[in-house]
């Protein structure tokens, strides 16, 4: 499975490295670079970035060598469903209040794990808002409103 | 001994009721805001600043000061329950600390943090009363070539000794370095990678990296796999250390306080380089240097260690020069000023009560965080019972809020969504997420010393080579590459033939 | 939007037993003002100068009016950043500047592209404090006084650094008038702020610096720094024996830092009216008073208008000095 190079651990790390690496490259050519005494704000990033695509390529090639596959499988459901719960948690806080955006997000990110029990999840939800809202807003007097936007 | 009466003198000071009251204030309050992901010291202390107006100023600057070095304890416990760094100095307790929680050794792991924050504190406080003034001295020689060499050494031994291999160490270094630069350039003004989100021109945050990389990876890591997998293990192995985990953890302890001892002296280096420097000199000298990242003991007991006696040598060149070491201290320094205190050399003979008292109420205050934390163990380690499918949805609710309540901006908890897919990737890739961490909080600071050598140089690059401390850095930065390069070298050849 | 760090106030507050008010319902009428916490952002680090007066007055504020003040620090850019979030912000009284001659008088002539007005974009409430700079140097620099300083830095050029509190302090515009009217050439090295220049400077990594009075006295007195002019118009009470630098070498030299506060231009009149008697009031108070003096710092009460017209001269003092010393932001 030499050649298998979506699974290649070192080939998928070092392609990642150059990406951000070229990127921070790209933009930094839009600041202004200064000289060696005088570094501008584009030196510094200008120079990280290239260090960056360079170890990329170094570790790139190495994974093609190699061919070391990464280990377990990809847990792409899990990582969907708790990112999708932090960012819905940040969209909703918002606009329908904190224990809304919590209870949204239990049940998000419950979905991720491997087992799914609708009323342990809103039992949960419940005290734990509840929780969270003995400690950050009545305990720490946060200025969040409960239900309803800012 | 002038110092014995000094000190006699500083404890009468510090029993007073009063002064007892709010150094307990202070350390308790410092306890939680460790805990709790967001919100650290400096802007607690900010916060309070307006308080101590109507304070005199011996209080005022116990509960202050209490504050901060108590943030150190309560900053390793989420570190080894739930692998999520409270503060940047504990981002390495983590490495070790958590895994030792999975293997059901949470409870020794949290004394262990306990003990060893005990023993630095009253080291370093000693070390404030006895040598503060000299040592005060010898941290002025360092100038920007000095930190730029000295953060480069600590960078390459990150990348060079933590868990994986060498190269991608490296690459996370320098990936940390650039997501530090990310917000607006000190020097021009120029706000850099904000790509247009007006929060970006502020930086990404550190809780937001740090929950991110290494709460949310580590969840999802633990539901990637479709059947079920114990994340910590249901046999507990008692609540506190046994004797041979005291023994293997006596000189780490005593390593990670001089090493944090050292750093917290000069001006300008953060708490976190001190903590990885000694869990990597711990890993470089231990017999079986496998075990680290496995679950070490003393993978916890020396870096705990060397942020708390860094968090008490930094109040040396504050209190003996006047010179604050880092924001927090020029808040504590802004304290005394509005007293009526002229802050410098004389401090110790014109305020003898404020001086000898403050280092008297240090080790109170030690005292108490200990006695406060150890029974916490028990309570601590009782939560690790919950079954995993609560408590995650649980963790991610306390770091969202954290997140979101720094500055109550939905774009910071955003932000942690995108970190935290970044840190899965990299978890996956077999990429440390330690050394990224190290580098972004060392990325700001680096550009700026650089640049401000080159400036000070009149662009003449041998300044680092030239002056004699730095150089020293830089050849040991030198010798840790030869040392850990050489070996890999050689094992290539040996490949090869 | 930020309430930036109520949490560890609110638990202190009740820690101590303190009564802390909660916030109130946003109400923009100026007769109630103010009706919730008054946000207060700085653009220098924390323990400055500027800062520690930000949250003086601040206490204060909550003090007469019930209302807490949070003081945010928002540094960078020479103080822009923090001068462009008020320039931006409703003009309802609840987010106030920390204005400084950096800010407010110099900026908009030192940087190329100024993201707000300093006039247009703000309605100036009170000046706060006017405080002379101090000239130091480190002990090895071989000059006891301000002609001998420029005559060192004469022979040579381009070999002695002075350190700033960063690009466009006051501190840096006397570095830069300094070397226009004594025509020498030294290398300007930015800090973020006076605390880290002072420790290289005493750590002997920089040749000078341009301080503040306040910060820097303690080290001059314990022998660390080397004083050798003040820069304002006149001799302090603080330090009575250092000429003022005008008399020493360089006739009209004169700078003096001064920090105020802002509000958002179109901010009520009413509004503007009750933050300057209070600050008055506030900068009045004996124990403040005290303060000042031992800092050779002063406080002359102006009214808004006679603030914003002062802001005006100023403006047009510093781009005429920028013009000719060709000062530029590093």
């Amino acid at each position: 499975m030499k050649f298998d190079l979506r699974n290649n651990k070192d080939f998928l790390a070092g392609l990642l490295f150059i990406l951000i690496g070229g990127l921070a490259v790209v933009i930094a050519r839009d600041y202004p670079m200064g000289s060696a005494m005088r570094m501008g704000p584009g030196y510094f990033p200008t120079i990280l970035g290239s260090i960056l695509c360079l170890f990329g390529v170094y570790v790139m090639v190495r994974g093609i060598v190699s061919g070391e596959r990464v280990k377990g499988e990809w847990g792409w459901k899990p990582l969907a469903l708790i990112a999708l719960s932090i960012v819905l948690f940040g969209f909703l806080i918002d606009r329908l209040g904190m224990i809304p955006a919590l209870v949204a997000m239990f049940f998000v990110s419950a979905f991720a794990g491997r087992e799914f029990r609708f009323k342990e999840v809103l039992l949960l939800a419940v005290l734990m808002s509840a929780f969270a809202a003995g400690v950050f807003v009545y305990g720490l007097k946060l200025p969040y409103p409960l239900f309803g936007s800012f | 001994m002038d110092i014995l009466n000094n000190l006699v003198f500083g404890f009468t000071v510090a029993f007073s009721l009063q002064n007892l009251a709010y150094c307990f204030i202070g350390v308790l309050l410092g306890t939680l805001i460790g805990v709790l992901p967001g919100i650290g010291p400096l802007v607690t202390i900010a916060m309070l600043f307006p308080i101590t107006f109507n304070l005199p100023a011996v209080p005022a600057l116990i509960m202050l000061a209490g504050i901060y070095y108590g943030a150190q304890y309560g900053g390793s416990t989420t570190s080894i329950l739930v692998n999520l760094p409270g503060e940047t100095a504990s981002a390495v307790t983590c490495l070790d600390g958590y895994q030792m929680a999975r293997q059901g050794r949470a409870g020794p792991a949290l004394a262990i943090a306990a003990i060893a924050s005990f023993f630095a504190g009253c080291v370093g406080t000693l070390l404030i009363a006895l040598a503060g003034p000299p040592l005060a001295e010898w941290a002025l020689l360092f100038g920007a070539a000095e930190y730029f060499s000295l953060m480069l050494m600590g960078l390459t031994a990150a990348a060079v000794l933590t868990h994986g291999d060498m190269v991608k160490g490296f690459a996370m270094v320098v990936l940390g370095l650039l997501i530090g630069i990310v917000g607006t350039d000190v020097n021009s003004g120029m706000a850099r990678y904000s790509f247009g989100v007006p929060e970006l021109t502020d930086g990404v945050g550190f809780t937001v990296v740090a929950v991110g990389l290494f709460a949310v990876a580590e969840i999802v890591v633990n539901l990637e796999l479709k059947e079920a997998r114990e994340v910590f293990t249901s046999k507990i192995t008692g609540l506190m250390p046994t004797g041979k985990d005291l023994k293997d953890s006596s000189w780490p302890m005593v390593r990670g306080t001089a090493v944090g001892a050292f750093f917290g002296v000069l001006p300008g280096t953060g708490p976190a380089l001190s903590s990885f420097a000694t869990y990597l000199l711990e890993k470089k000298i231990a017999r079986d240097p496998s075990r680290f990242g496995e679950g070490a003991i003393e993978g916890v007991a020396a870096p705990e260690a060397a942020n708390n006696a860094a968090a008490q040598t930094a109040f040396i060149p504050m209190l003996t020069l006047g010179i604050p070491a880092s924001a927090t201290m020029a808040l504590m320094l802004g304290a005394m000023t509005i007293q009526g205190i002229v802050p410098g050399p004389q401090v110790m003979i014109s305020n003898p009560d404020l001086f000898w008292g403050l280092i008297a109420s240090m080790w109170i205050g030690n005292l108490m965080l200990v006695i406060l934390n150890l029974p916490l163990v028990g309570v601590w380690v009782r939560l690790l019972r919950v079954p995993y499918r609560w408590l995650f949805p649980s963790i991610i609710m306390f770091s969202s809020l954290g997140n979101f309540s720094v500055n109550n901006s939905p774009v910071d908890v955003y932000l942690c969504a995108v970190v935290g897919v970044l840190g899965y990737i990299l978890v996956k890739l077999e990429c440390e997420p330690a050394p990224l961490l190290l580098g972004y909080v060392l990325g700001p600071l680096m550009e700026e010393y650089v640049r401000r050598a080159l400036l000070i140089s009149r662009g003449d690059p041998t300044v680092f080579f030239t002056r004699p401390i730095s150089l020293a850095f830089m050849i040991a930065t030198l010798l840790i590459l030869v040392v850990m390069i050489a070996p890999a070298v050689r094992k290539k050849r040996e490949e090869a033939h | 939007m930020s309430w930036r760090g109520q949490i560890p106030a609110l638990v202190a507050a009740a820690l101590l037993g303190a009564a802390q008010p909660a916030a109130a319902q946003v109400s923009a009428s100026s007769a109630g003002y103010p009706g919730k916490p008054i946000r207060f952002i700085v653009p220098f680090p924390v323990g400055g100068i500027a800062d520690i007066f930000a949250r003086v007055i601040g206490q204060k504020f909550n003090d007469a009016w019930g209302q807490p003040v949070i003081v945010e620090n928002r540094t960078g850019a020479g103080g822009n950043i923090a001068a462009e979030i008020v320039a931006k912000s409703a003009p309802d009284g609840y987010t106030l500047v920390m204005g400084s001659i950096g800010t407010h008088a110099v900026n908009v002539s030192l940087f190329s592209k100024l993201p707000y007005d300093p006039v247009k974009d703000f309605a100036p409430a009170a000046l706060v404090i006017e405080a002379d700079g101090l000239l130091v140097l480190h002990p090895s620099v071989p000059a006891k006084s301000v002609k001998e300083l420029i005559a060192l830095a004469r022979t040579r050029p381009g070999q002695l650094s002075y350190a700033s509190a960063g690009n466009g302090t006051a501190s840096h515009l006397s570095g830069e008038l300094f070397k226009s009217m004594a025509k020498v050439d030294m290398v300007h090295v930015p800090y973020k702020g006076n605390v880290p220049a002072i420790t290289d400077l005493i750590g002997g990594q920089t040749s000078l610096l341009f301080a503040t009075m306040p910060t820097v006295l303690p080290h001059v007195q314990a022998g660390r720094l080397k004083a050798l002019a003040v820069t304002g118009s006149r001799r302090s009470p603080a330090t009575p024996e250092l000429p003022t630098i005008a008399e020493a070498a360089l006739p009209g030299y004169e700078v003096t830092n001064w920090i105020g506060v802002f509000a958002p231009a179109a901010t009520p009149r009413e509004i503007i009216g009750k933050l300057n008697g209070e600050i008055i009031r506030i900068m009045q108070l004996p124990e403040i008073q005290a303060r000042l003096a031992n800092e050779g710092a002063k406080f002359v009460p102006k009214t808004p208008d006679e603030f914003s017209a002062f802001v005006k001269s100023e403006i047009a003092k510093w781009a005429k000095v920028i013009k000719e010393s060709g000062a530029r932001v590093d």
